[in-house]
């Protein structure tokens, strides 16, 4: 029987800084088997341990459809990612993972995709943007909408023109406020101030939602607002996790736990539960 | 299945025998309280108690147990941590072994840890039928007690001034047949189903159980939370004594060298502010109403929902250690009666 709780050392085969806090992993499993048989579902997020210091979860940032490498955006919050932010191509972390449930991509077959998230919640729908434009037929219109700060805390901004190119594809940025003599040619303002240029309808569309948990809160009362349906909006919860199994109990939301009935889950599910923090 | 009976004075025989090829754990006298703990005597047992302080869980799930130490890059293996050797746990009443039932699911039902599957198949585990009903008894009412359900290797109950053993597996019987005890006779099996009868009506407190996973669900903004919520100490002490609370946290420690040490899991209780606390200040159930929902609503709706098996086994420990004098059973009460 595999321990669930041993995790398997990775290298890191390159870093990469986005913002003045936040870096992107690319990372691999040192031991090819466990490489190649690293399959995971857009959504999925994978735990990083470091003996002495601990262990975190973090959304996987990277392709699916990639299998040779796979990377992890980490904002620097805390002992674990501060010591990860110390890391060097080169060095090894242990890795343990995939978790947790994931983006629809199934029920979202033949719909118009609307993502809707806010600073470091981009790494978890990001490989939803990638499959779909590798999947571009089994899916409608997707549409990006991304808020930050600030501009400088926007991350893969590298990105933004191939998204841009991709076919039926519309990304809109916005941030809350811009320093004196800054050049933005974007939005100025809460997420939710994009709304009135979207594009997506609720006919047919599904909703992929995250970010903070006010972001959430006024991104889900918005959309119902304008006739979207509590069965079309999934969000991807933030909780505290020590195993990624439903063992050590720290995730419980109600009778769900976030690491493995999650953490994405539709507003219908969760929306009496209290302590969802939406 | 084998069934035999052992003459009360024949108890010290009974240890020895068990003691020749197991470690021997039973309840025993811990001040005015009983604890489960090493037993190499017959007189070291006190099968007369009501509840242990803690639950027979840390046998299974220890409050404090190693996941791995470290050497630089070598991470040791769970044969390293875990000792083999086989143990008999003596005098588990009806509402601990409906416990392991549900930590059975948690443990080893979504993904298997070998850590605690390895614990349990070292336990021979020995039901005890109840002398009486404790004070804060309610497992008659959760459907837990007094009978004990299935799950033992060998079940005793007092019938005066002998027990019936009754073996429940086939590793109970090979355990009991070398004895060469008499074997029980249909008089005894009543005696013990008389004994069953006088306990049932002896329970002063009782959860009316039907449709509690949805009231207390349905029932987030009851005033009963925030009631209780104001006296909550937020110790701890229910969660910490609780058989089927298994939530714990993980932790890593150091030598000076800051290259060998290990990791650890630890108990943790949702009553605890830093239980469901994230990065940056983060914290879903800051309020200490909300923690001892949390708790309660675990115990009386949740971990059906989860486990299609109540959590709460009425053993009657919460109310006891708490400090405040939190009640589930009146808490399931109100419930009851402010939501018809």
């Amino acid at each position: 029987m595999k321990d669930p709780y041993a995790r398997d050392p990775a290298e890191i085969l390159n870093v990469e800084t986005e913002t003045a806090d936040t870096k992107t992993f690319t990372l691999k499993f040192v031991d090819v088997e466990r490489q190649m048989n690293f399959g995971f579902i857009p959504g999925q997020f994978i735990v990083i341990s470091i003996p002495g210091v601990g262990e975190a979860m973090f959304s996987i940032s990277s392709s699916t459809s990639n299998r040779k490498t796979f990377s992890t955006t980490i904002r620097r919050v805390g002992r674990v990612t501060g010591i990860l932010h110390s890391k060097k191509a080169g060095d090894k972390i242990l890795v343990g993972g995939p978790y947790g449930s994931g983006w629809p991509m199934a029920e979202l077959e033949g719909k118009d995709v609307l993502i809707v998230t806010g600073g470091v919640g981009l790494p978890s729908p990001r490989p939803v943007i990638t499959y779909i434009d590798e999947h571009r037929n089994d899916y409608g219109f997707l549409e990006v909408l991304y808020g930050t700060k600030t501009p400088a805390e926007s991350i893969f901004v590298r990105e933004y023109e191939a998204w841009r190119k991709m076919k039926d594809t519309r990304l809109a940025l916005t941030v809350d406020a811009i320093s004196e003599g800054m050049t933005w040619t974007h939005n100025v303002g809460v997420v939710t101030t994009l709304f009135n240029e979207m594009m997506t309808k609720p006919r047919n569309a599904g909703v992929l939602i995250c970010g903070p948990e006010v972001m959430m809160h006024f991104v889900v009362l918005d959309l119902m607002n304008r006739g979207f349906h509590e069965d079309q909006l999934y969000l991807s919860l933030e909780r505290r996790m020590h195993c990624g199994i439903a063992q050590c109990g720290h995730c419980q939301l109600g009778p769900k736990f976030v690491c493995k009935d999650g953490p994405v889950f539709k507003y219908s599910e969760i929306k009496t539960l209290p302590d969802s923090g939406i | 299945m084998f069934s035999c009976i052992l003459p009360a004075e024949q108890m010290d025989r009974f240890i020895e025998h068990l003691s020749a090829s197991h470690r021997v754990f039973g309840p025993v006298r811990k001040g005015v309280e009983c604890s489960f703990d090493r037993v190499t005597t017959a007189s070291d047992l006190w099968f007369d108690y009501h509840t242990t302080i803690l639950p027979p869980k840390k046998f299974f799930t220890p409050p404090r147990e190693t996941i791995f130490t470290f050497q630089s890059e070598e991470i040791s293996k769970i044969e390293d941590t875990i000792p083999v050797e086989k143990q008999v746990l003596l005098g588990v009443h009806a509402c601990d072994m409906s416990s392991f039932g549900f930590l059975d699911r948690v443990f080893l039902g979504f993904r298997s840890d070998p850590r605690y599957l390895r614990r349990r198949n070292n336990f021979l585990v020995f039901a005890l039928t109840c002398k009486e009903v404790a004070e804060t008894c309610f497992c008659l009412s959760m459907g837990t007690g007094p009978a004990s359900p299935p799950g033992y290797d060998v079940l005793m109950t007092d019938i005066g001034g002998r027990y019936l053993l009754e073996a429940g597996t086939n590793e109970g019987r090979d355990v009991l047949k070398p004895l060469n005890l008499s074997q029980a006779t249909p008089e005894d099996i009543e005696a013990k189903r008389a004994c069953l009868e006088r306990l049932k009506g002896e329970f002063k407190r009782t959860v009316d159980r039907a449709r509690m996973v949805q009231l207390a669900y349905y029932n987030q903004e009851h005033s009963v939370w925030k009631k209780n919520g104001d006296i909550c100490l937020a110790c701890g002490q229910c969660a910490m004594v609780c058989p089927t609370c298994f939530c714990f946290d993980v932790r890593d420690k150091v030598d000076v060298s800051l290259a060998n040490g290990e990791r650890y899991r630890e108990w943790d209780v949702c009553l605890l502010k830093e239980f469901a606390e994230v990065a940056l200040g983060g914290n879903f159930r800051k309020s200490r109403t909300a923690r001892l929902r949390q708790f309660m609503c675990h115990n009386l709706s949740y971990g059906a929902m989860q486990y299609n098996l109540t959590k709460c086994v009425g053993c009657g420990r919460c109310i006891k250690a708490c400090p405040v004098h939190i009640d589930i059973t009146e808490i399931a009460r109100e419930l009851k009666e402010g939501s018809s």
